[in-house]
C-alpha cells in the first residue's frame, strides 16, 4: 500500500449528494494516491464542500462509495432511499484515518491546545497519554505555536488556532488529510502562516486533499488540480496543464473571475 | 353519579363553577400583570439610573421579590394589609377587623413580584435598543419626551414580548396562590369542589387541566403576538 | 422596635430552617435524577418514549406547583387501593408527599434546562468529534455533557433557588417548615411586618448562599472564560507578541448572572 501505484490511497466512486432535491454531487469519481496534493476548485455551492464532507461520512452520498487504502466503507440501502453506513465502527475507524481540518477549526473550546490535541490519540485511539503528550509537543512546535500548549482556544488568533486544528488532525496519524477551506475563515494576514504550515506537509509527502480558493497554493504547491462545477468535476490535471490553458472554458472563467 | 354530571354544568355539577373560577384566574392575573407593568417600569427606571441611590432601590427591590417566597408575600399584603385597613377604620370609627379585598390583596401581591421580573426585562429591552439609534433621534432635534415616545418605548415594547409571555405564564400559575385568601379563582373553586364531594383526585385534576388549558392558549397568544410584531419589523428597511 | 419579639420569631424560625433546607436538598436531588431519565428519553428518537417525556414536561411546567401538590397529598388519599398498598406509609407523611411533588415539579423544569444545553452545544464541535472517530458514547462522554452542563449552569442556578421558594408551599400540606411556622405566628400574634420581616431575611440569606456556591461552581468549569495564562518565561513569546504576565484572572463579567430573566415560570 505504501508507494504503491496499484492501491489508491483514498478512491472515491460515482459519488452523488442532493440536499432537499436539489442534486449537489451528479456523480463524482476520483482517486488520490500517496503523495498526492490535490486542489480542489469550484465556485461556491459547486458542491466541493460537499465532496470531502462525503469522504469521511460527515454527509452521508445518497449514491457512491468510499474506499480508503483499499477498504471500502460497507453501505446498506436504506428504506426511504439513499444508503446509510452498514457498520458505524467501521465508519468511526476509517475517520480516524482520515484527517479533517475545517474552516472554522473546530477546536474543543473547553480544552486547552494541548488537550486538544492528545484528545483523539488518548480516548478514541487508546493510546498511553505520556507518549501522546510527547508527540503532540513536537506537533505543536512543528506547526509554530508550541508556546500555547496550555491556552484555550479563544485565546489565540484564528491563524493560531487553525494551526493547532492541524496539529490535532496530524496527532491521528492520517493516511489522507482533507483540507476543507482551511484559510478562507482567517483574516488576510494570518493566511500566510497557515499555507506555510499546508505547503510544510506537502513537501514531505502527505496525502492532501484541499479544498481552497488560493490560487497561489494550487499552482505552485499541488500537484494535482480538480476543479468542480455544477456537482462534476470539469477538469483534472497538473497546475502548469490546468492553469497553463488547459483546463476547460468554464475554468478560465472562473479563475478570471477571482481575479477582479 | 357519573363523571360526566359531577363535572358538568347541571344541578349537581361543578363544571360552572370551576369555568367561573377559570375566569377569575385570568382577570387577577391580568390585574396582577398591570399592576406589575407600572411598578416594573418604574423599578427599571431606578436599576438605569444613573444615580447610585435609585440603582440601589432597584437591586434591593428585585432582590427581595425574587428571593422571598410568593406564598409569604402573599400574606404579608393580605393579612398586613387588612391590619392596616382595619387600624385606618379604627380611626374612622369602625369596629373589628376589615378584610382587604382578597381581589385587590392577591393582584398587588402577583402584580408586586411580576413586577420584579417585568423590571428584567424592561432594562433588558431597553439596553438593546441600538445606541445609534437614540443618537440619531438627538441629533435630529427630538426632545426627551419624542425620543421616549417615539423611539424608545416602541422599542423597550417589541423586545419585551418574549420575556412578558414568560411573565405572564408565571404569575397565572402564582395566582393559585392567592387561594389562601379565599378568593373564587381556579384554586379554590377546585379546592372548594373537592372538600365538598370528597372527590379531591377528579376535581384536582380537572382545576389541573384547565390552568394546562389556560398557560397552552396563552401560549399560543403571545406566539402569534410575537410572530406578528417581528413581521411587521421584518418588512421594515433593512432591520432583522 | 420589639427586639425581644423578633429574636423570639427568629429563633422560632431558625428552628425549622433545617427543614426548610432538607425539604430543598431532597426535592433537588430526587428531580435531578428525574429529569435525567426524562431528557434521556426525549432525546431518545424512539415516538412514544419522546412524546411522554414531552408530555412530562408540558404538565409540570403548565400547571401550579400547589395543585400538583394536592393532587398527591389529598387525591391520592382517596383511594382504598392507594391506602392499603406498601407505598401507604411513605406517601401519607405530608413531608415525604412534599418532597416528592416538588422533585416531580421540578423535575419537569430541570429536563427542560438540560435539553437546552444540549442544543447549545455548538455543532461544530460535535462534528470535529465525528471527523475524528469518536464513537457516539464517547462524543458524549467528552465533548457533549461537558459543554451541555457547562451551558446549563446558569439556568440550573436559577432553577435550584427557585426551588427554595417552592418549598414554602410544604406549608399547605402542613408541613411545618419557615413559611408554615410564620404564617402560624401571624395568625397567632397578628404582627406580620415584623414576622415578615424575619422570614424574607432567612430565605434571603439561604438564597444568598446558594447563588455564591453557584457561582463558585460556575467559575471552577469555566477555565476557558478567564483570562489567559500567563506566559512569563516561556519560550517562543517573542514570536507569540502577546503582552507578558497577563494573571489568570478573576471571574469574567459574562452573563452568567443565575437569578436572570425569568426562564421558569412555575
Amino acid at each position: 500500500m505504501s508507494g504503491d501505484r496499484g492501491v489508491a490511497a483514498l478512491s472515491v466512486s460515482d459519488i452523488r449528494k442532493a440536499f432537499g432535491g436539489v442534486e449537489v454531487l451528479k456523480g463524482i469519481s476520483l482517486d488520490a494516491h500517496e503523495g498526492d496534493v490535490i486542489s480542489i476548485l469550484g465556485a461556491s455551492g459547486s458542491g466541493k464542500s460537499t465532496l470531502l464532507r462525503c469522504i469521511n461520512l460527515l454527509e452521508i452520498p445518497d449514491a457512491g462509495t468510499v474506499t480508503v487504502a483499499g477498504e471500502t466503507i460497507r453501505m446498506k440501502p436504506r428504506r426511504k432511499g439513499g444508503q446509510e453506513p452498514a457498520d458505524h465502527k467501521q465508519v468511526d475507524r476509517i475517520r480516524t484515518e482520515l484527517g479533517m481540518v475545517f474552516q472554522s477549526f473546530n477546536l474543543w473550546s473547553h480544552m486547552t491546545v494541548l488537550q486538544n490535541v492528545i484528545e483523539g490519540p488518548v480516548h478514541v485511539l487508546h493510546r498511553p497519554k505520556a507518549e501522546c503528550i510527547g508527540e503532540a509537543e513536537a506537533l505543536l512546535e512543528k506547526v509554530g505555536i508550541a508556546d500555547k500548549r496550555n491556552f484555550y482556544p479563544a485565546h489565540l488568533s484564528g491563524g493560531q488556532q487553525q494551526r493547532a486544528a492541524i496539529a490535532r488532525a496530524l496527532a491521528m496519524k492520517p493516511k489522507v488529510m482533507l483540507f476543507d477551506e482551511p484559510t478562507s475563515a482567517l483574516d488576510p494576514e494570518l493566511v500566510g502562516e497557515v499555507l506555510r504550515v499546508l505547503r510544510a506537509l506537502a513537501e514531505e509527502g502527505r496525502t492532501m486533499l484541499v479544498v481552497t480558493h488560493e490560487m497561489g497554493f494550487a499552482r505552485n504547491v499541488s500537484n494535482r488540480v480538480i476543479f468542480v462545477n455544477q456537482g462534476l468535476i470539469d477538469a483534472d490535471g497538473p497546475p502548469e496543464e490546468i492553469f497553463g490553458g488547459g483546463g476547460s472554458e468554464r475554468f478560465r472563467q472562473f479563475v478570471s473571475g477571482l481575479h477582479k | 353519579m357519573s363523571l360526566l354530571t359531577i363535572l358538568g354544568f347541571g344541578q349537581t355539577g361543578w363544571g360552572g363553577l370551576l369555568l367561573a373560577g377559570a375566569m377569575m384566574t385570568l382577570a387577577v392575573t391580568i390585574s396582577a400583570l398591570i399592576v406589575g407593568a407600572i411598578v416594573g417600569s418604574l423599578v427599571a427606571w431606578a436599576k438605569l439610573s444613573r444615580n447610585l441611590g435609585w440603582r440601589l432601590f432597584g437591586d434591593a427591590y428585585t432582590t427581595v421579590f425574587r428571593g422571598v417566597p410568593e406564598l409569604l408575600i402573599i400574606y404579608l399584603i393580605y393579612f398586613g394589609g387588612s391590619l392596616w385597613v382595619s387600624w385606618i377604620g379604627t380611626l374612622l370609627g369602625a369596629q373589628g377587623f376589615i378584610g382587604l379585598p382578597a381581589f385587590g390583596a392577591g393582584a398587588i401581591g402577583v402584580g408586586l413580584i411580576s413586577a420584579s421580573y417585568q423590571a428584567e426585562v424592561y432594562r433588558g429591552s431597553f439596553l438593546a435598543i441600538v445606541p445609534g439609534e437614540i443618537e440619531a433621534a438627538r441629533a435630529i432635534g427630538m426632545s426627551r419626551m419624542q425620543r421616549f415616545r417615539r423611539v424608545i418605548a416602541p422599542q423597550v415594547m417589541r423586545f419585551s414580548l418574549p420575556g412578558l409571555g414568560n411573565v405572564w405564564q408565571l404569575s397565572l400559575k402564582d395566582s393559585a396562590l392567592i387561594s389562601v385568601t379565599g378568593l373564587a379563582e381556579l384554586m379554590r373553586q377546585s379546592e372548594v369542589a373537592a372538600g365538598s364531594t370528597h372527590l379531591y383526585f377528579v376535581f384536582y385534576i380537572a382545576g389541573g387541566v384547565l390552568y394546562l388549558v389556560l398557560t397552552t392558549l396563552s401560549d399560543r397568544v403571545f406566539g402569534v403576538a410575537e410572530r406578528r410584531v417581528a413581521r411587521s419589523f421584518r418588512g421594515g428597511l433593512g432591520r432583522g | 422596635m420589639d427586639f425581644a419579639f423578633l429574636a423570639d420569631t427568629m429563633g422560632q424560625l431558625l428552628a425549622v430552617t433545617p427543614l426548610t433546607i432538607e425539604l430543598w436538598l431532597l426535592c433537588i436531588t430526587i428531580g435531578c435524577v428525574i429529569s435525567i431519565f426524562v431528557t434521556w428519553a426525549r432525546v431518545s428518537g424512539v415516538p412514544v418514549v419522546s412524546q411522554l417525556a414531552a408530555a412530562y414536561v408540558f404538565v409540570f411546567r403548565g400547571s401550579p406547583l400547589l395543585i400538583q401538590m394536592f393532587l398527591l397529598y389529598y387525591g391520592l388519599s382517596q383511594f382504598v387501593w392507594v391506602r392499603q398498598s406498601f407505598a401507604w406509609p411513605i406517601l401519607r407523611d405530608p413531608f415525604n408527599s412534599a418532597v416528592i411533588s416538588l422533585a416531580l415539579c421540578t423535575g419537569g423544569y430541570q429536563a427542560e434546562i438540560w435539553r437546552g444545553g444540549l442544543q447549545a452545544v455548538p455543532a461544530r464541535e460535535i462534528e470535529a468529534g465525528r471527523a475524528i472517530g469518536m464513537s457516539r458514547l464517547l462524543l458524549l462522554r467528552r465533548i457533549i455533557a461537558p459543554n451541555a452542563l457547562r451551558q446549563a449552569l446558569p439556568a440550573y442556578s436559577t432553577e435550584i433557588v427557585l426551588m427554595m421558594k417552592s418549598t414554602a408551599l410544604a406549608s399547605l400540606v402542613t408541613v411545618w417548615e419557615v413559611t408554615g411556622t410564620a404564617q402560624r405566628l401571624i395568625s397567632q400574634t397578628y404582627r406580620t411586618f415584623e414576622v415578615f420581616i424575619c422570614a424574607a431575611i432567612i430565605y434571603l440569606v439561604l438564597n444568598f448562599l446558594v447563588i455564591r456556591l453557584m457561582r463558585l461552581l460556575e467559575y471552577m468549569v469555566s477555565p476557558h472564560l478567564r483570562g489567559r495564562p500567563s506566559t512569563v518565561g516561556v519560550p517562543g513569546l517573542a514570536e507569540a507578541g502577546i503582552p507578558k504576565a497577563i494573571v489568570p484572572g478573576a471571574p469574567p463579567e459574562h452573563a452568567a448572572s443565575p437569578v436572570n430573566l425569568p426562564e421558569v415560570p412555575r
